[in-house]
């Protein structure tokens, strides 16, 4: 069998490496412990000695741009050994899957290296399903070699997505769901060739072009699939907010002095939404394949800002706390979010996300639904706006609430009702005792 | 009314060990029916090895709670024919490692009298089996043999975890009108919990999902879905949120409430204290990959089951035999964070 | 017991054990003995022709321990049988067109063609059930004893079984148990000499297995398991004892059985002669030439009795080979009870 060589982990918390440049080449042969390539990391340039001795084959040109730990980016063959009998490497290289009857050819340019060996076709044209990448282009299924948890290959199948087209994360470069949302969110819209920061002159090199960390990466992936899996509808309603101003003043104090924090707007707020979601399962729910997942604990995502990078920490069990006690949880996730320790646990088992950017002097806007979950509810400023009251133009401070929904669970009435009674809960709170 | 009140408080928060609570089955069943009896070596006045029966010979005679001799066939046969001529027997086999004494009669007779002889008989007995590791007993008394039988078609196999279930699955199988084994860990008998009063079943055949998570699924089975409950508290803690399933019965087994929590987490574990080999982890596991819930996983299945070693005497060794808490813990960790 | 018609007791010089059983009732023995004698004849046929599946452990030759054990019960008594049970069965009432049915896999065989020849049972009939494990039955004759005891019913159980199994631990546990709780059990022991192919004598130290009853206290009776009247006599006191609370007896039944262990028996471990000088034994025509001699039947009135049980057997046949096969969709039927 070949010997697999892996972009190796050389560095603690290091999940992506890319090959700077390779000191050997395709069909070479090697011995155990020569240099094979260079890794760059965001600290240094290490070498990377040959796990085994033999030739060299499927090796991914060096591009600089990252690869997930754990992916084979070569093999080593034995001599003799056929160049078919190895598991292709999967790659961020430009890839072209074989279509159906189409032949490998041996010692063809390494960039078309998501060769199955020789598939035989069949004559209804390929035994396996031929489905269709995000570009349009027919992808042969197959995929030898390949490792992939079954969710990462159903997700695939079901986005089209030819497996070997995605690069795995997870140990010995294993493929999971994650890794395909990943490779989903990157085709969609059809990306050009990936250009690296370090990229021939010849790209096009207008502006500077930043690559995404890897918290963008996932956000970037997460926002899309949303916007591609759930129909959003959005419904906004313009709220009272003088009762619950006058309740922080009260009680604000109070909760300080309890928690040595005020509590903000934000945190009431999540409060209120929390004492009214239980009255609308659909809105604290999940879509599950067929199905939807009524959650019993509201746990609130609270989306925040770092360094340019949205993270949505979650107030767990949002529905049996008292604000005190909300608003110590919020201090917490929030200097968790500051500091960087936030744990990815902190960031999971949400219900339902709310995102205020009134501090911002937003009026108002929607939201994209933090998936799974169904619904998010977007919050404007707060400001002094002339409305009727009993026959009279008075002044009363209002925000605009925008509700983006998830069409698959959530109706417009559903939505509406949950409006109805937010207005409700925030204009009269009292009801919520 | 008032005294209803008060009862009703009082009954909410009352509490019983697991022996305390096999034993308040028993006179239940026992006054209600004067077909069920009790039989086993030392379940008379010495109260039985692990004071389960108690004082149940005063209580109900020497007719009802029989002392045996040692004589394991001998007594499990006794059972098969005292249940199909109308009886309904609960029979306890000192250590559940004794059973292999009384194969013959469960699993060749008890089990198939049923279907052997074209539906035309019952066989509504019950054999109580103290089972499991962590007291020092060695080798041959501390096995955990459950998947044995649960191979078996003919018999009931159930684990229960707590106080509460153990009473109600004890009820419910005096009640089953087939061979039901009940397998009591040994640890598990002091431990406490809350025992509403009088009759109540908790079915046999479905599972209890003890917590509910979004991360990953841990099975666990009798003792073990104690320490998994204990273990997804900790877990928490650290961000993972763990769905746990006491699995509760092995035979019939609740596959649609494993394979539905899979399908939400993704992730699944099991733990079992049996041998890890052959055992409670690789049915379910095979379950879940024959099923539509396979294409749902996105981690390999693990499973925490006994060492492939006959239980040591030495404490130290005896616990790393079976799965801990910290076991649990470092598993689920790494499954939780993509490694395992 | 019609005593107008019944000679038994004007004929001189009988044995007791003869003169006890009456004409009528002695119909009915031979009825029984034939009904079995040819319905294992039948069955064999049956097997070489190929119309049974499995094999079958034939009981030909050992007829009156089966029918004389269950001579004294009642129709509420139970009985245990063994692998080679078609005797006790038919002994305890049971029709031979179901069993025939049930030997055929059918569905309204005794147990609807999931049990066949080694698990026919009719539990209606107080018949719990022929045996594959051998001993198998005898712990479930002490539970079968508890339960009669507990529910304070007038009833005895039989249980029977072969030589071998007196060499199993569970022939042991029971008989112990049997006798603390003073069980009304009769152990009934057909030492028909061979388990499988091994001589009794290599496979036990004592020569009787009824000696070993003086461990368990309790009676233990050797018999001529081919002399029907001296098997019903014994079998008669075991059980009034038993119902009057005196607690179980071991009885030995010294037969034989002609044909081989299973239908696969090449007999390597027993001579022809040995076989030859046991058929002369046979327990049928040792009582029917004993009710001749002491002028109880006629020759002509004994054919008439052995060509109607023919006649019953050939109907039982037709039955069977008539009978409807189970539905394989209700394969798991009865595996659990509701």
């Amino acid at each position: 069998m070949p010997v697999e060589v892996i972009l190796p982990k050389v560095d603690m918390d290091m999940e992506t490496g890319s090959i700077e440049a390779w000191k050997v080449a395709e069909g070479d042969a090697v011995k155990q412990g020569d240099i094979l390539f260079e890794i760059g990391t965001n600290k240094a340039v290490m070498e990377v000695e040959a796990p085994a001795s033999g030739i060299i084959r499927n090796l991914v040109p060096a591009s600089g741009e990252p690869i997930a730990v754990g992916t084979p980016v070569a093999w080593i063959f034995q001599e003799g050994e056929e160049a078919g009998a190895a598991a292709a490497p999967s790659a961020r290289a430009p890839s072209r899957s074989l279509t159906p009857g189409e032949v490998a050819q041996p010692g063809g340019p390494p960039s078309s290296s998501v060769t199955p060996p020789a598939p035989t076709p069949s004559p209804q044209g390929g035994g396996e399903t031929v489905a269709r990448t995000a570009n349009g282009q027919p992808a042969s299924a197959k995929s030898d070699g390949i490792r992939a948890t079954p969710l990462a290959r159903r997700t695939a199948r079901l986005n089209g997505i030819a497996i070997d087209e995605v690069s795995g994360s997870g140990p010995r470069g294993r493929i999971t769901e994650k890794d395909v949302l990943a490779h989903l969110a990157k085709a969609h819209p059809p990306a050009p060739a990936p250009v690296a920061a370090r990229a021939p002159a010849e790209a096009p090199t207008e502006g500077e072009l930043v690559p995404f960390g890897p918290v963008r990466r996932i956000i970037a992936s997460r926002l899309s699939e949303s916007m591609r899996v759930a129909p959003h509808f959005y419904m906004t309603a313009q709220m009272d907010m003088s009762a619950l101003q006058a309740l922080l003043k009260r009680v604000g104090p109070r909760i300080e002095k309890m928690t040595g924090v005020k509590p903000s707007l934000t945190v009431l707020l999540a409060r209120v939404v929390a004492g009214i979601l239980p009255r609308h399962p659909m809105l604290n729910a999940s879509v599950e394949g067929d199905a939807a997942r009524l959650h019993a604990a509201v746990n609130i995502g609270i989306a925040m800002e770092r360094d340019g990078d949205l993270v949505v920490p979650v107030l767990r069990g949002a529905e049996g706390k008292t604000l005190a006690e909300l608003t110590r949880d919020f201090r917490r996730l929030r200097e968790a979010v500051v500091s960087r320790s936030i744990q990815p646990a902190d960031m999971r088992g949400g219900t339902f996300t709310l995102s205020n950017l009134g501090m911002f002097g937003v009026d108002s806007f929607t939201a994209i639904i933090n998936q799974p979950e169904s619904a998010i509810l977007a919050v404007g400023r707060t400001v002094d706006t002339p409305v009727g009251r009993h026959g009279e133009i008075v002044l009363r401070p209002m925000a605009t609430f925008s509700l983006s929904s998830d069409h698959r669970i959530v109706d417009g009435v559903t939505a509406a009702r949950f409006m109805a009674d937010l207005r409700e809960a925030i204009e009269y709170p009292e009801v919520l005792l | 009314m008032s005294t209803l009140t008060e009862a009703a408080v009082e009954s909410a928060v009352r509490e019983l060990t697991y022996a305390e609570a096999i034993r308040e089955a028993l006179a239940i069943a026992m006054e209600a029916d004067e077909r069920v009896f009790l039989f086993g070596e030392d379940v008379g006045v010495y109260g039985g090895a692990f004071g389960v029966s108690g004082d149940l010979v005063h209580r109900f005679g020497t007719e009802r709670v029989i002392d045996t001799p040692i004589s394991e066939l001998g007594i499990a046969g006794a059972a098969v024919g005292a249940a199909i001529t109308g009886m309904k027997p609960v029979l306890e086999i000192q250590f559940s490692d004794f059973v292999t004494l009384a194969m013959e009669q469960i699993v060749n007779q008890a089990a198939k009298i049923r279907f052997m002889f074209g539906g035309k008989a019952k066989v509504p007995m019950v054999v109580r089996l103290p089972g499991g590791s962590g007291t020092g007993a060695a080798a041959q008394h501390s096995q955990s043999l459950e998947a044995w039988f649960a191979h078996v078609p003919g018999l009931k196999v159930i684990q229960p975890s707590s106080p509460h279930d153990a009473k109600g699955m004890l009820l419910s199988a005096i009640d089953d009108p087939n061979p039901v084994l009940i397998f009591e860990h040994k640890l598990l008998y002091k431990t406490k919990g809350h025992v509403p009063e009088g009759d109540y079943r908790v079915p046999i055949g479905k599972a209890a999902v003890r917590r509910e998570g979004r991360d990953l699924t841990i099975v666990g089975s009798s003792i073990m879905a104690v320490r998994t409950a204990a273990a997804a508290q900790k877990l928490a803690e650290e961000g993972i949120d763990a769905e746990v399933i006491d699995l509760r019965s092995l035979r019939p087994i609740d596959f649609d409430t494993i394979a539905a929590s899979v399908r939400k987490t993704h992730r699944l574990m099991v733990v079992y204290e049996g041998v890890k080999t052959m055992g409670i982890g690789a049915e379910i596991s095979a379950m879940i990959a024959e099923s539509d819930a396979f294409d749902f996983l996105d981690a390999p299945i693990v499973r925490l089951g006994g060492a492939e070693v006959p239980l040591p005497y030495n404490p130290v060794l005896e616990k790393a035999a079976v799965p801990q808490e910290e076991d649990i813990l470092a598993a689920a960790r790494r499954l939780a964070r993509g490694d395992a | 017991m019609k005593a107008d018609t019944d000679t038994s007791a004007r004929r001189p010089n009988q044995r007791p054990e003869l003169a006890a059983i009456d004409d009528e009732t002695m119909r009915g023995v031979l009825r029984k003995m034939h009904l079995i004698r040819k319905f294992e004849e039948a069955a064999e046929a049956s097997y070489m022709r190929g119309l049974i599946h499995g094999t079958m452990h034939l009981s030909i030759g050992q007829e009156a321990s089966a029918v004389g054990a269950t001579l004294a019960l009642m129709d509420e008594d139970y009985i245990l049988s063994t692998h080679r049970g078609h005797g006790h069965c038919i002994a305890k009432g049971a029709e031979p067109a179901r069993m025939f049915a049930e030997f055929f896999g059918k569905e309204n065989g005794y147990c609807r063609g999931r049990g066949g020849s080694m698990h026919i049972a009719d539990v209606d009939g107080g018949n719990l059930g022929a045996n594959g494990i051998v001993g198998g039955g005898l712990p479930i004759a002490v539970g079968v004893g508890m339960s009669i005891k507990a529910q304070k019913l007038d009833r005895v159980a039989v249980v029977f079984f072969g030589d071998g199994a007196s060499n199993e631990g569970a022939f042991h546990e029971a008989l112990n148990m049997a006798s603390i709780w003073k069980l009304p059990i009769l152990f009934v022991c057909e030492n028909n000499k061979y388990g499988m192919s091994m001589d009794i004598g290599r496979a036990m130290a004592v020569p009787n297995v009824a000696d070993r009853a003086v461990a368990y206290a309790m009676p233990g009776v050797v018999v001529d398991g081919n002399d029907l009247p001296a098997v019903a006599a014994v079998a008669r006191e075991a059980a009034e004892r038993a119902r009057a609370g005196g607690g179980p007896t071991l009885i030995e039944c010294k037969t034989y059985r002609l044909r081989g262990h299973s239908k696969s028996d090449r007999n390597l471990y027993r001579t022809k002669e040995e076989i030859e000088e046991w058929r002369s034994r046979c327990p049928i025509r040792r009582l029917e030439a004993e009710l001749t001699a002491h002028e109880r039947f006629t020759p002509e009135a004994l054919m008439t009795i052995e060509e109607a049980a023919q006649a019953e057997i050939d109907a039982a046949l037709d039955f069977a080979k008539a009978s409807p096969d189970p539905d394989p969709k209700d394969l798991t039927r009865d595996v659990y009870a509701d």
